[in-house]
């Protein structure tokens, strides 16, 4: 103790921070090699061709010009992707935010309590069995639909909804109806709840009750748990290829493939991981621009409404 | 007039709940059930719980009889007391948790030790970085913050593939750390993110009265922050669980030797090949792997919504 | 309050424990994990072992399975692998199991630490040939096989042992070296049930108009002509109908001439020439003859069940609904043991274009497009004493056995131990149930191969794609737009890769202008291209 008071202060600072550094190192060394070098691997590697075990080539910018030219799938994903993302931001903006308000208007707390749970409660099934009860219980020709139809004496009606080329699209999107996520429901819950009880009783008195509220008063105000919503369902749409694997692989033909997925199989289908790089970098680009744009707009509209 | 209202709030919320949890009453009743039964009435009552029930009333009173039962698997029929066809039935009822639980004990086994190593990992380093950045003003330490912030901006997207080259460079394809060590490293961040800002906004003199009656940092850190820190603490270790038990992808990838298979990766190996058409072992394997989460879920509720609603800025 | 906390706190470790009980890692009785041990072994290791060949024989020849779950479990190859044992005590025989995803095999063989022995479309060892991950075996081939006496097939040369000399000589790699031995073979044909085809009063068709009457017929009265999968049009159905059209012309299309295979494989058109012929304009909008090879394919397909994406095809065909079904000599064995089958059945092979189904039509009979079963490689594991094939003692081991196993008294345990797969090796006897399929492979082989050959790539885009057009999702021109994409991305990939001497073919070409004169509607591109 003595001798650490002898010592000028400037030397004590500095082994403060040489500990400092010596335990974050292990933290930031972790970071600079397993998603740092992945991050500069990405963008060097898109511009090289290589196999596992044979030797890499450089090809230029050809990665990026075969995505864009003349690989016939990058298109019909980016549709895909286009109609995926925005079917979910729809549905995501919307079914939960009208339960999340059903489940507010409720006077009792243990049942608003209890919705709440009710609602999260899915999130204890792995995605990926989530993911298979769809593609075999729900889809699958002895599955609860075609049953249903069965059932009900529209048997003619019965598809194999995931492989019939017309209707997987749709099928994959309806994946999750009626699409109310927990996490969705709480934030806009959360959201609800936080307007003050103050507004809420001026939209009383001047008879601003029931939709009309709803509109004037509770969607403005969760506007910026809706941003959320939006920026993570987008980012989710154009990254999000995992239940694809499970439920069509993109199939038929290409009729459900997004880039994502296109990336998957280039790598570890096709073994050109130059090429998915590429697509994986583009994919950044994509969401890096749409994450940009997303603030700026939605910053404006809050602006604007904190005007009014 | 209130109440009237209410209950047509029920009614509209239950329109949403309903389907939303129906297929996972389906997938409970029919893991009781065989193909066969399956095939003839895919809405039908599991007819075993039914005997089940049946043959324990009866057994319960002390009724004294014999029952015919056939196996439809073995296609022979056999007489049995009523305790005995209770049994039976009981075996019948539960056969597909038993052999979905021959295939999942190991996945069971490696997700657990998957998801603890990397847990704790991350709660240590996360807690641990989070303390320094933001008790001590050392040069470089705002750069560190960013250098470990300015990672959420890559999505997972951009570095799967090239992580799974870096892992097979270092030789870790078809192990249990490549799994855990790139999870810690990536989940360190949104937990040094949590902490560091429920660090800041604890009060400085609570540290300087600590440091007054002679604590070193260790047990500052150890006695004072680690307590303080429980709810976070708490919050960081459910969203990291939650992740780790739901990563499909990256299992899948890098770890194709059954031996390292997790659960979610088992799943979806096994609905693709051994069980591919015996959707009642399926059936059974969703529901018991969701079992683990579903105990953590009804012990933590209120942790797991916490960590919902904090988990948005994941973002 | 307190209650609750010791009805948590209890409860929880209840549950905790009951967990640790149910994972505690103690193997049930009478269970065999499956997961635990990827080998079996036929012998215990005896303690003078000097190589451990490790062998991966296939889900067809596997010891103690049973395929298509049909009569005894295999023991074929323990008695081989016993008999090798005992004529040579340091080397013990391992058998592995295939290979899950080819990922896991790549990562393997960049470690060296594969099977010896693979089992593998040999297809799939092309890309990576000039890896060294792979034991080129043409000096083994063309050196005598030692276990064969004078005077037999293989005491010159160990190839003279195979039968079918054009498609297993067909399965050289694009450096022009061997990488494996095509060991079995398989070969499709159409089968036909016998009591349709009498009630509806028609016989084996002799050519393709015949055979299309006939589909019409059959489905009039009520019958689904053909049984089809998609994938069968994609691996099959373009080649042969290819082989159709293009015949006539190969003499003015085919430049490069390999010596050694150009005596089994006359106009065999490789991936060079294709490349080359495309940039020609062949194989795209401007090629008349390419649409019409897709109309007739769609024709042919008109006749086949509603679902060929997902359907059991067998399933229509055991069940009597429909006259006949597209597939390989595998499903002989299959139809031989189910007892519920109450029609007679037998195969014949697909008939010859006439110039009334195709003016494009060459008339020759058609080509065949069978190939094996197994195909064994060797692996870098097999040279990993001394890495390199040349010096190494191992892989002459590894090379021994592999010769071994192909001698008639040894093969034969193998092969004939079910009727499944045709022998490809001389002087072992076929089976009489696969009579019909031995003669068929006596045809002439194909000249193309769409599928497996070129390009993971290309070949998924060709298979999904050919769905959407056979089951009109998209059109004629959608679909031949979708496959000029297809093949323009992998010319571009594949000239990158390999530098085809597209100079020699184009001096080729030229010379061979004179030949082509006499062809009607040969692809001519726009100006400007």
């Amino acid at each position: 103790m003595k001798n650490k008071q002898d010592k000028p202060f400037l030397s004590y600072k500095l082994r403060a921070a040489l500990v400092c550094y010596s335990i974050i190192i292990i933290p930031v060394a972790l970071l600079g090699l397993f998603t740092y070098l992945p991050v500069f691997w990405a963008f060097q590697k898109s511009f090289f061709e290589f196999e596992i075990g044979g030797v890499s080539r450089f090809v230029g910018l050809s990665h990026y010009i075969e995505y864009f030219t003349t690989d016939p799938t990058t298109y019909v994903s980016l549709a895909n992707m286009a109609f995926f993302t925005f079917f979910a931001v729809v549905v995501r903006l919307s079914l939960p935010l009208i339960v999340a308000k059903l489940i507010i208007s409720i006077n009792s707390e243990r049942w608003r309590h209890f919705y709440r749970i009710l609602f999260l409660a899915p999130i204890v099934v792995p995605g990926v069995a989530t993911m298979l009860i769809w593609g075999g219980m729900i889809y699958s020709s002895q599955g609860l639909i075609n049953e249903f139809l069965r059932l009900v004496g529209l048997g003619s009606l019965t598809h194999a909804w995931l492989a019939n080329p017309g209707t997987a699209l749709i099928a994959v999107a309806m994946v999750g109806f009626p699409f109310i996520g927990g996490f969705e429901v709480l934030i806009y819950y959360a959201g609800l709840s936080g307007i003050p009880e103050s507004v809420n009783e001026a939209a009383l008195l001047e008879g601003c009750v029931g939709i009309r509220k709803f509109f004037l008063i509770d969607i403005p105000m969760v506007l910026s748990q809706l941003k959320l919503i939006l920026i993570l369902t987008v980012i989710a749409g154009i990254q999000g290829f995992e239940g694809l694997i499970i439920l069509t692989g993109g199939g038929p033909g290409y009729r459900t493939t997004v880039p994502g997925l296109m990336m998957y199989f280039n790598a570890f289908s096709f073994q050109r991981f130059g090429y998915a790089c590429a697509v994986g970098v583009f994919l950044f680009a994509l969401i890096f621009t749409l994450t940009i744009i997303n603030f700026k707009f939605f910053k404006s509209a809050e602006e604007l409404q904190a005007t009014k | 007039m209130k109440h009237k209202k209410n209950w047509t709030l029920h009614l509209a919320i239950l329109a949403f709940a309903i389907p939303t949890l129906l297929p996972f009453y389906f997938v409970i009743n029919n893991s009781f059930r065989s193909n066969t039964e399956m095939y003839h009435s895919f809405f039908g009552f599991p007819k075993t719980i039914k005997y089940i029930a049946v043959y324990s009333i009866k057994t319960l009173k002390g009724e004294k009889g014999t029952v015919v039962v056939r196996d439809e698997q073995k296609q022979t029929s056999q007489t049995l007391t009523y305790p005995k066809a209770l049994k039976f039935y009981f075996d019948s009822a539960t056969k597909n948790y038993k052999s979905a639980w021959k295939v999942l004990r190991p996945y069971f086994l490696n997700t657990f030790i998957v998801v603890l190593a990397t847990a704790f990992g991350v709660l240590v380093f996360g807690s641990v970085t989070a303390y320094i950045l933001s008790r001590f003003k050392f040069p470089g330490s705002k750069v560190v913050f960013y250098y470990f912030i300015s990672t959420m901006m890559f999505p997972a997207v951009l570095t799967l593939v090239p992580s799974f080259l870096l892992v097979k460079e270092l030789g870790l394809l078809n192990s249990r750390l490549a799994l855990i060590i790139p999870a810690i490293a990536g989940g360190q961040v949104f937990a040094i993110f949590v902490f560091k800002s429920f660090f800041d906004g604890l009060p400085q003199d609570l540290f300087d009265s600590a440091k007054i009656d002679g604590a070193g940092h260790f047990s500052l850190y150890w006695n004072l922050i680690l307590p303080l820190s429980k709810p976070v603490l708490s919050v960081v270790l459910i969203m990291n669980i939650l992740g780790m038990w739901n990563s499909f992808l990256w299992p899948y990838i890098v770890n194709t030797d059954k031996k390292f298979h997790v659960i979610a990766s088992g799943l979806f190996v096994l609905s693709q090949t051994e069980a591919a058409a015996n959707f009642g072992l399926l059936y059974a394997a969703y529901i018991t792997s969701s079992i683990p989460l579903l105990i953590l879920f009804i012990y933590a509720t209120k942790t797991f919504i916490q960590g919902m609603t904090s988990g948005a800025f994941k973002a | 309050m307190i209650f609750k906390k010791i009805f948590k706190y209890t409860s929880l470790a209840v549950i905790l424990s009951v967990g640790t009980y149910l994972m505690w890692p103690v193997p049930e009785e009478g269970y065999v994990d499956p997961n635990a041990d990827d080998s079996v072994s036929s012998t215990s290791t005896p303690a003078n072992v000097k190589y451990n060949i490790r062998f991966v024989p296939g889900g067809y020849y596997y010891p103690g399975i049973v395929p298509a779950g049909i009569g005894l479990p295999n023991k074929g190859f323990y008695e081989v692998a016993a008999a090798y044992e005992k004529l040579h005590p340091d080397t013990k025989i391992t058998f592995c199991d295939a290979m899950a995803r080819r990922e896991y095999l790549v990562t393997q063989l960049s470690a060296s630490k594969a099977p010896d022995i693979l089992n593998v479309n040999v297809e799939d060892v092309w890309p990576d040939v000039q890896k060294n991950w792979y034991a080129p075996l043409d000096d083994y081939l063309n050196n005598p096989n030692p276990y064969i006496p004078k005077g037999k097939p293989g005491s010159v040369q160990w190839w003279d042992m195979f039968k079918f000399q054009a498609i297993s000589r067909g399965k050289l790699a694009p450096n022009g070296k061997m990488y494996c031995i095509s060991y079995d073979m398989i070969e499709t044909a159409i089968y036909y049930n016998k009591n349709i085809f009498k009630e509806v009063g028609v016989g084996i068709p002799k050519d393709w108009d015949e055979f299309e009457e006939t589909m019409a017929k059959i489905r009039k009265a009520g019958y689904t002509p053909i049984q089809t999968v998609v994938g069968i049009y994609a691996d099959w159905g373009i080649d042969l109908f290819l082989d159709q059209l293009y015949y006539n012309i190969l003499p003015g299309i085919d430049l490069v001439k390999d010596p050694v295979r150009e005596k089994y494989l006359q106009g065999y058109l490789d991936w060079d020439e294709v490349c080359f012929l495309f940039k020609k304009g062949f194989f795209t909008r401007h090629d008349k003859r390419y649409r019409e090879l897709w109309k007739l394919i769609k024709r042919f397909r008109k006749f086949s069940n509603k679902d060929i994406a997902t359907e059991d095809m067998i399933r229509g065909f055991v069940r009597g609904d429909a006259a006949m079904i597209w597939s390989s000599n595998l499903i002989s064995y299959r139809f031989k043991a189910d007892k519920d089958i109450d029609f007679d059945w037998d195969v014949f092979y697909l008939p010859k274009f006439t110039t009334n189904t195709s003016k494009y039509a060459s008339g020759v009979p058609m080509c065949v497009i069978g190939g094996s079963g197994a195909q064994y490689e060797i692996s870098n594991s097999a040279f990993s004493d001394t890495g390199d094939p040349k010096t190494s003692e191992r892989l002459k081991r590894v090379v021994d056995f592999m010769q071994f196993i192909t001698i008639p008294e040894q093969y034969r345990k193998v092969i004939n131990e079910r009727p499944l797969l045709v022998p490809n090796i001389k002087g072992v006897e076929t089976l009489p149930l696969l009579k019909p399929f031995e003669e068929i492979l006596k045809r002439r082989y194909t000249t193309t191969k769409w599928t497996y050959t070129f390009d993971l790539k290309f070949t998924d885009i060709l298979s999904r794609m050919l769905l959407l057009y056979l089951d009109d999702y998209i059109s004629l021109d959608e679909w031949i737009e979708w496959q000029e994409k297809n093949l323009e991305s992998a010319y571009r990939r594949f000239t990158r890769k390999k530098h085809p001497d597209f100079d020699a073919m184009e001096k080729e070409w030229q010379r061979l202008a004179p030949v082509r004169k006499n062809y009607i509607d040969m692809p001519e591109l726009p100006e400007g291209k």
